[in-house]
């Protein structure tokens, strides 16, 4: 196993040499953990055996040696005493226009650290990229989905965050802190969440629809368009029904199938980038989208409306990481501390329409955007809707071969 | 030479040329002309795609990993899933019809450019690649603009008066066709041009002199001595247009999924390279027996044109 | 000359070139539609333009495509030509083979063909992409199609020009150089058209070869979908077209076209 001199690690090395003790091997340990699945003890043993995994090639000599202590500290001066200097440089991997339109600037005019913020087309050029080199890919910041996490983790291509030097973090609502599948916050730190909903056009639908049913409605025939996303059609499928959308039951999946196979004649398309010009273009009058998708519809018709069906939906959220292989850890850090600033945080959130786990930043935000149930529910609802989590590969591929029955 | 001898001694004189195409000097011929492409093809995607037919045999790990530990050949078993024909029929026949469109519609044209094009022939071909020096997904966008129930053609036929209601055209088979048709027509034009403008024209005068038509003149003339443009074309359309997925994608609908789709989705969304590879694979072994047989039956009947 | 085309023959070709252009016309009014997004117009602005050049994540990626599409169109269309030639003139053990390799590259699903470049780079040499990476990879998908034009115009060169030219003194090179290269000219040029064209769009292959600060056109502008396709995205289309086509203008009144014109219409056997 590898000594790495990073601060704070002392549950983990008490833990290492108490896997040493117990005569374990890595791999046996993994094996028998993953016999538990429970979630909470898997994400913390995961976080340990991530230690000793992480690879030790192209560690950067410039390591993050804080003076100060680790915890979230009751100091209010957002610029941690004295901070390590800087790369000059940083690399960031993100979503296009994931951010406020002025944001890298400021960074790079607050601390002069030249940022290239590179996009992708999808998550799979991105989990891609992460994979590659086993490190990151040469990026020293990503935006993943926080069920990437724990298998990251796991693969060792993020490093643990160094709190010292994220001040910030204190920002955050505590509903947000110490998540499940990242206890501490040791790995990541939340940046955006959203919903699943349906955008609809109330020139062609009249009152107000609640439920995911008006999708299947044959009034709206050649109208209507779903996600072309695997799991959020089995979970709309799934909570008409009953069940859980993340079920791993064959006799569900299969009910759910035929649910769908009903709908698919009545639909225009399935796609996870045209719904927002189809709803502007008017060639559709309904359309299973994402939170952030109506806000943009919103930007040029003003009159389109969304709905967290009464059903049940979807709400998941992305994170900042940073890759094992990070050139920049220094910088890396400096980057999500000042995406957590109050300010920032509110300008990312005010210019892209999702909102963001940043307690302080609420007063800055838009009323549009923080006073709309839609954009930003009470916590009674959030309570109600569920994260698609983790499916291992061989229960995805069950859902998979079923959506290739639906497509073809 | 007279027109009348110049086929047959032609043949004699490329038959001659690849016979002596064997000895020292044509090896050096052989390396100089032919190694670097292949090379750089062996290096570059044999190679590569050879991992992935490796990663075709394994499977995923729970970590969401491609394992060798058990190779076999379960993910072709898989693939072969009757529940695939569907799309496999449907990317065949969207693949046929654009190639037979874009051969049809790119013969004429570059027999225009060819023929009657004068100065302005490379001009004119040119301007043929011009709109393909735009963004893709631009293009397409402005093609949903024009097709979709409230743009410009069905504008046009409403205000004109000649329908009442908007002609659904997007989002069906016939959006995707079309779409497809003007994505490939380049790839179809350019290589017949190249083959139509070695044409002798006084061969089509004199034969036109003996047939007394047309339509005899090209289909015995025309048509033969400008096959290899035509194979040209039809490959460099027909295969593509197997493997597609963008077009069906944002100008078809829910009814017009294709095969390449759902290669796609299984290695997205679905998360699992081997099975995804396995039906790729599975895929290219379908187009290269059907291009091959197509091949050897078109050089059994148009004897000698097509080497 | 050759006599006149027949109304019908010449009314399709317009035709084409019409249908050809016709989203090029739409994508050009549209970029200045004052609406953020999508197809439907909301007004006259010219303010895309001037946000295009302070975009520069876009002019980034349009430097890089431009120069990936150099390097590609060079390196393609020399192997490719040499490969098609070869093919189309020598008879050689595995000659089968190498064409059946020629079509592989078509055949292979863009994502299977991108994820393999993608492990071979990353697991075999450490790299994570960058404009060296993409121009291989373009490269060699390039390769095909300009192969497969020029072999078809080399299986109907006539041998005897060439064999004309050795009797007469001419080296193997010198008879290359001035009989078969300029016959086969136009078939080369058509193939580093189409070469040009592919690299230029090129998406899934080139998504999985990207790497810090070497993103392309295609890639950034895909990447744009989720937030919006504004209108910069048509501005900075209607630029390559309108510099395209100033060069085209420039260069035809210059007489470019004439003296190529010339070397494709002077074929020695019509003569």
């Amino acid at each position: 196993m590898t000594e790495r001199n990073l601060p704070g690690m002392s549950f983990n090395e008490a833990l290492e040499e108490k896997l040493t003790q117990a005569n374990w091997s890595r791999r046996e340990f993994l094996g028998r953990v993953a016999a538990f699945g429970a979630a909470a003890a898997l994400t913390q043993l995961l976080v340990a055996c991530g230690q000793g995994t992480a690879s030790p090639s192209a560690a950067p000599t410039t390591q993050a040696t804080p003076l100060g202590s680790t915890t979230a500290a009751a100091t209010a001066t957002p610029a941690p005493t004295p901070v390590p200097t800087p790369e000059k440089e940083l690399f960031v991997y993100n979503w296009d226009q994931y951010i406020g339109e002025e944001t890298v600037k400021k960074f790079q005019d607050k601390y002069g650290i030249k940022v290239t913020y590179d996009n992708f087309a999808d998550e799979a050029a991105q989990i891609g990229k992460i994979n590659s080199d086993k490190k990151g890919g040469g990026y020293d910041v990503h935006y993943p989905a926080s069920t990437w996490v724990a298998s990251f983790v796991t693969d060792g291509l993020i490093r643990p965050i160094d709190h010292s030097l994220i001040p910030n973090f204190k920002n955050l609502s505590a509903a947000w802190q110490n998540p499940a599948y990242d206890p501490g916050n040791a790995y990541s730190v939340p940046n955006y969440w959203w919903t699943t909903g349906y955008a609809w056009d109330p020139r062609d639908v009249p009152g107000s629809p609640t439920s995911w049913n008006e999708l299947w409605n044959p009034a709206r025939k050649g109208q209507m368009s779903m996600l072309d996303d695997i799991r959020e059609c089995f979970a709309v499928g799934a909570f008409l029904l009953g069940f859980s959308p993340n079920t791993k039951d064959l006799g569900e999946l299969d009910k759910i199938l035929q649910k769908l196979e009903v709908q698919k004649p009545l639909l225009r398309k399935y796609t996870a980038t045209a719904q927002i010009d189809d709803m502007i273009d008017e060639v559709v009058q309904m359309a299973h989208c994402w939170s952030g998708d109506w806000v943009q519809m919103t930007y040029t018709k003003p009159r389109m409306k969304y709905v967290i069906p009464s059903e049940g939906s979807i709400k998941g959220n992305d994170v900042m990481v940073i890759s094992s292989g990070a050139p920049h850890p220094i910088a890396a850090h400096l980057w999500i501390d000042f995406n957590l600033d109050a300010d920032i945080s509110a300008e990312n959130t005010n210019y892209i329409g999702y909102m963001g786990p940043n307690e302080a930043a609420l007063p800055k935000i838009e009323d549009y955007i923080k006073g709309d149930k839609r954009l930003n529910p009470p916590q009674s609802v959030l309570d109600e809707l569920i994260e698609l989590e983790y499916l291992a590969p061989a229960d995805l591929s069950n859902y998979t071969d079923r959506w290739n029955a639906l497509r073809a | 030479m007279t027109s009348a001898t110049a086929p047959a001694e032609l043949d004699r004189a490329q038959a001659r040329s690849r016979e002596a195409g064997t000895g020292r000097s044509a090896a050096t011929a052989t390396s100089i002309l032919v190694l670097p492409g292949v090379l750089w093809l062996a290096a570059f995607f044999l190679v590569p795609l050879g991992i992935m037919a490796v990663v075709s045999l394994g499977a995923v790990d729970p970590g969401g990993h491609v394992t060798l530990a058990h190779p076999g050949l379960h993910n072709y078993t898989h693939a072969l899933d009757p529940e695939f024909l569907p799309a496999l029929g449907r990317s065949i026949y969207y693949a046929i019809t654009t190639t037979v469109l874009s051969l049809a519609i790119g013969y004429p044209v570059a027999y225009w450019i060819s023929r009657y094009g004068g100065r302005r022939k490379i001009l004119l071909l040119i301007l043929v690649m011009l709109p393909f020096w735009t963004s893709y997904l631009i293009r397409t966008y402005a093609w949903m603009a024009i097709l979709r129930d409230n743009g410009v053609i069905n504008s046009l036929l409403l205000d004109v008066g000649l329908i009442d209601q908007p002609i659904p055209i997007l989002n069906t088979d016939l959006s995707v066709i079309l779409g497809m048709t003007y994505g490939f027509l380049p790839y179809a034009i350019l290589p017949l041009f190249v083959s139509i403008d070695r044409l002798d024209f006084s061969l089509v005068q004199a034969a036109r002199d003996l047939y007394a038509s047309g339509r005899g003149a090209f289909l015995h003339v025309t048509l033969p001595l400008t096959m290899p443009g035509l194979v040209a074309a039809g490959l460099l359309t027909f295969i593509p247009a197997l493997g597609d997925y963008v077009t069906p994608d944002v100008l078809g609908g829910a009814q017009t999924t294709t095969i390449a789709n759902l290669i796609q989705v299984i290695f997205t969304t679905g998360r699992d390279w081997p099975y995804g590879s396995a039906l790729g694979f599975l895929l290219m072994g379908v187009t290269i027996v059907g291009t091959l047989i197509a091949l050897r039956s078109l050089r059994r009947e148009v004897i000698g044109a097509s080497a | 000359m050759s006599g006149r085309p027949s109304r019908w023959l010449t009314a399709l070709t317009i035709a084409t070139y019409v249908i050809l252009f016709a989203p090029i016309v739409v994508l050009i009014v549209f970029s200045f539609n004052s609406a953020r997004r999508g197809f439907t117009w909301a007004g006259f602005t010219l303010d895309w333009y001037p946000k295009l050049f302070n975009n520069a994540d876009m002019l980034g990626a349009l430097r890089v495509t431009l120069e990936v599409a150099a390097i590609a169109v060079v390196g393609a269309t020399i192997l490719g030509s040499l490969l098609g030639l070869g093919l189309a003139r020598l008879r050689f053990r595995g000659s089968g083979a190498a064409q059946t390799l020629l079509l592989l590259p078509i055949m292979t699903p863009e994502i299977i063909m991108g994820i393999s470049l993608l492990v071979f780079f990353s697991q075999l040499f450490g790299l994570n992409g960058s404009i060296g990476q993409i121009a291989i990879a373009h490269i060699m998908f390039c390769i095909s199609y300009v192969a497969i034009t020029v072999r078809a115009r080399a299986v109907s060169l006539d041998p005897r020009l060439e064999e004309a030219a050795r009797d007469l003194g001419a080296s193997a090179v010198g008879a290359f150089r001035h009989v078969t290269l300029p016959l086969l000219a136009p078939a080369v040029a058509a193939g580093a058209m189409l070469a040009f064209a592919l690299s230029f769009d090129d998406l899934v292959v080139t998504s999985f070869n990207t790497g810090v600060g070497a993103t392309t056109l295609p890639v950034q502008i895909y990447s744009a979908i989720r937030f919006g396709v504004t209108p910069q995205i048509n501005a900075i289309s209607t630029i390559i077209v309108a510099v395209v086509s100033i060069a085209l203008l420039v260069a035809w009144r210059l007489g470019a076209f004439r003296t190529a014109a010339r070397a494709v219409v002077a074929d020695p056997e019509v003569a």
